[in-house]
């Protein structure tokens, strides 16, 4: 944990020192007709400020169900989480959290710059002091001139880079991010996980990321949160050794192999 | 464009060729959009001359059925008449429209905020539904007296079962991730409402309101054929009274071109507020 401090010097006020996100014993149960599910069975993690951690585990593990946990989607059956020094209820009330789902979820009927401004439109969001210019963040993503086009009229990769942009329009403190590329080809996929870490540079966010991809959770992760599922829980947490910023070519260099090959390894036993 | 790098002359021939190959394809693209205006208009020309051409051939009597000539005539001899008889028809229908749309519109919303009112109340709406308009048409006029109110009351209720059904569905057709958006978003209701829920039954809700000009039509005419003096409804009753059938085809072809044009608004409209619908301008 501590060498991603040093890796990057976190924006916190010195005052609290303390993780983004914390986690202690949470579990989550979900009761239906079939039965009951343990999505999360006493996870304990915790992320500091600006850190980049990937949640990786097969199918079912309870990723989603942690990002929900955190966002205040769903409440923890028991446990505590801590989420920027308060309560996740009060996080999210706060605008301090942003976040990205796998298919966009733009709004068919808003142009790319209108999603972007959305969460200034609602909830109070524009009110807030520190809200971002929606033009600048297009611009970020690498969208300028695409302002007025529809989601219909743009691609997979382009629609994730408008959710990206609406999810950083409150500048969030935390950013969210459930298999957003998961649905993109390789290369588009490639591009976005290098335009992510410099999107990551430039705001200081904290990054929850989940994917599936073992290579994406190695190449973006400072360090690599492995799950095991029925019942969903932390396999593992393993430090990233890769030197920052990240290039793609690094995934050629022995180190990546052998993180990705140990990845694997842990991953087959969950 | 990155042409300026290679400034050969092989390039314009490149161009040359690309243009001419565009200029086919446009040629091809106008030839086979007037194959599919001109090919039904030539049908039916065909067949009202098969229809004239039968009529004088098997001395066919007018008061069975009148050459189409007859009926052209029968429009323009008495204009005045049947756009005096479609008035009525045409104000009780939209008023019947907007009246049914708007109640089925309002009910839908209560329906998707309330639960308990959609299990009391959506049974009875499929109960009365299934009430044929030849049915309930008479208790309405019995209900409402001759004038116009009972007709809009038939036209109303006619439009009002198909877009309460589509407008609830629509109301509810947000994805999960969009939900969790605007709740990440603390968006308060009637932030979803509008600027989530209605935006996304817009096209559940235009496909009901084409239904729904087609049919409140239907009920302004079944209504004036229970007791009325003016409408197309009660001119469709006396021509056929009279056996002066040329008049009767010609109400018709009044009626229908009103549907039409109605339907036509209706589609227009949509296509003004849906142009980000995929499935509409794609
Ligand atoms: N709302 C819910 N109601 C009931 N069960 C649920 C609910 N949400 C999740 N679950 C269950 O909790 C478990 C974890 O689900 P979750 O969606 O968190 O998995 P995941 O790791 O995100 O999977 P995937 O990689 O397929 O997205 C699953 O067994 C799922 O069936
Ligand atoms: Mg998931």
């Amino acid at each position: 944990m501590s060498q991603i401090a040093l890796d990057r010097v976190p924006p916190a006020p010195a005052l609290d020192d303390g993780a983004a996100v914390r986690l202690r014993e949470v579990t989550v149960r979900f009761t239906t007709e079939r039965g009951v599910t343990t999505a999360l069975e006493r996870v304990s993690l915790s992320i500091p400020r600006g850190g980049f951690l990937t949640l990786l585990g097969p199918s079912g593990c309870g990723k989603s169900t942690l990002l929900r946990v955190v966002s205040d989607l769903i409440p923890a059956t028991s446990g505590e989480v801590e989420v920027l020094g308060t309560s996740a209820a009060a996080a999210r009330a706060a605008r301090d959290i942003g976040f990205v789902f796998q298919d966009a979820s733009l709004l068919a009927w808003r142009n790319a710059l209108e999603n972007v401004e959305l969460p200034l439109e609602v909830g109070g969001g524009g009110k807030r002091r520190g809200a971002r210019d929606p033009r600048e963040l297009l611009a970020l993503v690498g969208l300028s001139g695409w302002e007025k086009a529809y989601p219909h009229e743009l691609s997979g990769g382009m629609r994730q880079r408008v959710a990206i942009a609406r999810a950083l329009v409150n500048d969030p403190k935390l950013l969210l991010m459930d298999e957003p590329f998961g649905a993109l080809d390789e290369i588009t996929r490639d591009r976005l996980n290098e335009e992510l870490l410099r999107v990551w540079e430039n705001t200081g966010a904290t990054i929850l990321f989940v994917t599936h991809s073992i290579y994406e959770a190695a190449f973006l992760g400072q360090q690599v949160l492995l799950m095991a599922a029925r019942p969903g829980r932390v396999r593992e947490i393993v430090p990233v050794p890769l030197p920052n910023p990240r290039r793609i070519a690094m995934r050629d260099t022995p180190q990546f192999v052998e993180l990705a090959a140990h990845l694997r390894r842990v991953l087959e036993t969950c | 464009m990155s042409a300026p790098a290679l400034s050969s002359s092989n390039t314009s021939e490149v161009f040359a060729s690309d243009d001419s190959a565009r200029a086919q394809f446009a040629a091809a693209a106008r030839l086979s959009a007037w194959r599919r205006r001109l090919l039904p208009l030539g049908a039916a020309i065909l067949l009202l001359l098969l229809w004239e051409v039968s009529v004088v051939f098997f001395h066919i009597r007018p008061f069975i059925a009148p050459a189409p000539t007859a009926v052209a005539a029968t429009l323009y001899d008495k204009f005045g008449l049947l756009i005096a008889n479609l008035a009525p028809t045409a104000v009780e229908a939209i008023a019947g429209f907007l009246i049914g749309n708007s109640a089925a519109i309002l009910l839908a919303t209560v329906f998707v905020h309330q639960r308990t009112a959609e299990e009391a109340f959506f049974p009875i709406a499929v109960m009365v539904h299934t009430i044929p308009v030849m049915a309930y048409a008479p208790i309405l006029v019995l209900l409402l007296g001759n004038g116009m109110e009972a007709k809009v009351a038939i036209a109303a209720l006619i439009c009002f079962f198909p877009t309460l059904v589509n407008m609830t569905r629509g109301l509810r057709a947000v994805s999960p991730q969009q939900m969790e958006l605007m709740r990440i978003l603390s968006a308060s209701s009637s932030e979803i409402f509008f600027k989530l829920r209605l935006k996304s039954s817009l096209p559940y809700l235009f496909s009901a309101l084409k239904i729904a000009a087609a049919t409140s039509v239907i009920g302004a005419i079944v209504g004036e054929w229970i007791g009325a003096t003016t409408g197309i409804g009660a001119l469709i009753i006396q021509a056929t009274y009279n056996f002066d059938s040329a008049l009767l085809y010609a109400t018709i072809v009044v009626g229908s071109l009103f549907s039409a044009t109605f339907f036509g608004v209706i589609s227009w409209l949509e296509r003004y507020f849906l142009k980000w619908n995929v499935s509409q301008t794609g």
